[in-house]
């Protein structure tokens, strides 16, 4: 009983769900450091970045100088506006001194005729006064309106006076203001123009100047290789082992082809000259000078990869 | 290896942009590595407890504890025993069974049998998956190899069509095959050291018990024959 019951029993493994989050977290790990150990580059190196430029740097620096003259027309306009607010309060200023001046003149004037009149009459019936002092009081009172009436005309055309002249002045300010815009287009185009003048100029320089470092490189370069054909056939005439005694001075041409490095790659008679001795000769000199001189720069190199060689037998 | 998705998006890019077979490959080597770490954890805890419980077993087997007892106890908690306990109580209940007088070499033979089979089946338990973790150490770094032939072919291959090549068409292609013997070989690594390390534990545990099974059936010879 007891044995068969061992022999069933099912072994109780420890921790084996531990195991399997240890196993994870194992390759986390492992992959956090394979992440963030290594530096994954995303995007390749950069090689040489070359601009191009049709033009000199001068252009760049000039849109920032016709940048910095806006900036320069903008506070400008400020000005006028500030300036028409001074005038301004100055006109209202005499209109209402001439209206407080006059109308005390006119008025004494009519009072004093008027008011005498009724003492010289008062003897007389007193309805009859009376009437007349209503008469009186309401005649006056016609003459005061009529006056109000005029003084009110009056001032109303000091205003509409002062109103046309403040139009007046505001149309002047207007027009004052115009003019100066005007001239600061002027002086913008003007400075547009010389800008451009500038850029022209420069870039003719710069064409200029482009144009002799051409011309310049283009000298050293066939300098360059005139130099460097001179010492190969001056390394090949070292070499060469002169037959005696020929006759005339025959010419030998031959046709090399190199490989950079200066090695000799193929070397093909071209033009014999009648002398089998001296054509052999100049071949053999030619095999013996092998690492031929060449150009340290390997862009010349294809002026050089087919090269006619032609030996005199006398210099 | 999903966690990648969201860490790096170059490292991502590189397995999502290998060839399907490297992929597969990769899918492979992340699946076998995730089973033999996870074999790799569970045998060591197994043999921690198995070694923990031997030497406890022994500590109390030889201070001389009532046989019976231990017996007892041992059928009681089968389910937290050791092996050798379990062996113990195999070979003690076996020597039981045998009625008092009956032939002693068969008695003791019939025991050392019991205790055979229990030993057997106890190193049969402690020796599971490690002949996996033998065959991932072996194996997994050839599929990676493969995985990185075949990324490394693809991208020599695309290479012939371009008529200036450069190492940089050839890179891509190269580092993200060579991923896949990384991860061969991370899953190959450990595998291997603790198969070994393993197999020795379970050798060192085998010669314990055998000896155990040696010094107890003495011991219970001992006793039918006093």
């Amino acid at each position: 009983m007891s044995a068969s019951i061992l022999r069933n029993s099912p072994h109780s493994e420890p921790k084996s769900a531990l195991a399997g989050a240890l196993a994870v977290f194992v390759h986390l790990f492992f992959v956090a450091l394979l992440v963030f150990g290594l530096n994954w580059k995303d995007h390749p190196p950069e090689g040489m970045t070359v601009d191009i430029w049709t033009e000199l740097p001068k252009p760049v620096q000039e849109p920032v100088k016709s940048q910095l003259l806006p900036k320069q027309s903008v506070p400008e306009p400020l000005k006028p506006k500030i300036e028409p607010q001074q005038p301004k309060p100055e006109p209202p200023k005499p209109v209402p001194q001439k209206t407080i001046v006059e109308p005390p003149v006119k008025k004494p004037d009519i009072a004093v005729k008027q008011k005498p009149e009724p003492v010289k009459e008062s003897p007389p019936d007193l309805q009859e006064q009376k009437k007349k002092e209503q008469e009186r009081a309401k005649e006056q009172e016609r003459i005061k309106e009529l006056e109000k009436q005029k003084e009110l005309e009056k001032k109303k055309e000091f205003e509409k006076k002062q109103e046309l002249e403040k139009q007046k002045e505001l149309e002047k300010q207007k027009e004052l203001e115009k003019q100066k815009e005007l001239q600061k287009q002027k002086e913008k185009e003007q400075a547009a123009q010389r800008q451009r003048e500038q850029e022209a100029k420069a870039q003719r320089e710069a064409e200029a100047k482009r144009a002799a470092q051409q011309a310049a490189a283009r000298n050293q370069i066939t300098n360059e290789i005139s130099k460097y054909k001179a010492l190969i056939l001056a390394k090949i005439r070292s070499r060469i082992v002169m037959p005696p005694d020929l006759p005339g001075n025959p010419v030998v041409e031959f046709n090399v082809t190199l490989l950079p490095g200066g090695d000799i790659l193929d070397v093909r008679l071209s033009r014999s000259s009648g002398y089998a001795a001296f054509d052999s000769a100049v071949e053999r000199a030619i095999f013996l000078s092998k690492p031929l001189p060449l150009p340290p720069d390997p862009a010349l190199f294809n002026e050089f990869r087919n090269l006619n060689i032609t030996v005199h037998y006398r210099e | 290896m999903n966690t990648t998705v969201t860490q790096d998006m170059s490292f991502l890019h590189l397995i999502s942009s290998a060839s399907l077979l490297v992929q597969l490959v990769m899918l492979i080597l992340v699946m076998i590595s995730l089973l033999s770490w996870w074999y790799i954890f569970r045998k060591l805890f197994v043999i921690r407890y198995e070694i923990k419980k031997t030497d406890e077993f022994e500590d109390i087997f030889w201070r001389g504890a009532d046989m019976n007892a231990l017996y007892q106890r041992t059928i009681n908690s089968r389910y937290e025993s050791g092996s050798l306990e379990r062996i113990f109580a195999a070979g003690f209940s076996e020597f039981n069974k045998h009625p008092a007088g009956s032939d002693l070499e068969a008695v003791m033979e019939s025991t050392r049998r019991a205790m055979r089979a229990t030993y057997q089946r106890e190193m049969d338990y402690l020796e599971s998956h490690l002949s996996f973790l033998a065959t991932v150490g072996s194996v997994s770094p050839y599929i990676g190899l493969l995985g990185t032939v075949w990324g490394i072919m693809n991208s020599f291959r695309s290479l012939a069509s371009i008529t200036q090549a450069t190492i940089a068409h050839v890179a891509p292609g190269i580092a993200e095959a060579l991923i896949a013997t990384a991860m061969g070989l991370f899953a190959a690594i450990p595998a291997v050291v603790a198969y070994n390390r393993y197999a020795s534990r379970t050798d060192q545990l085998a010669t314990r018990f055998e000896s155990f099974m040696e010094e107890l059936s003495n011991v219970l010879q001992r006793r039918a024959a006093g």
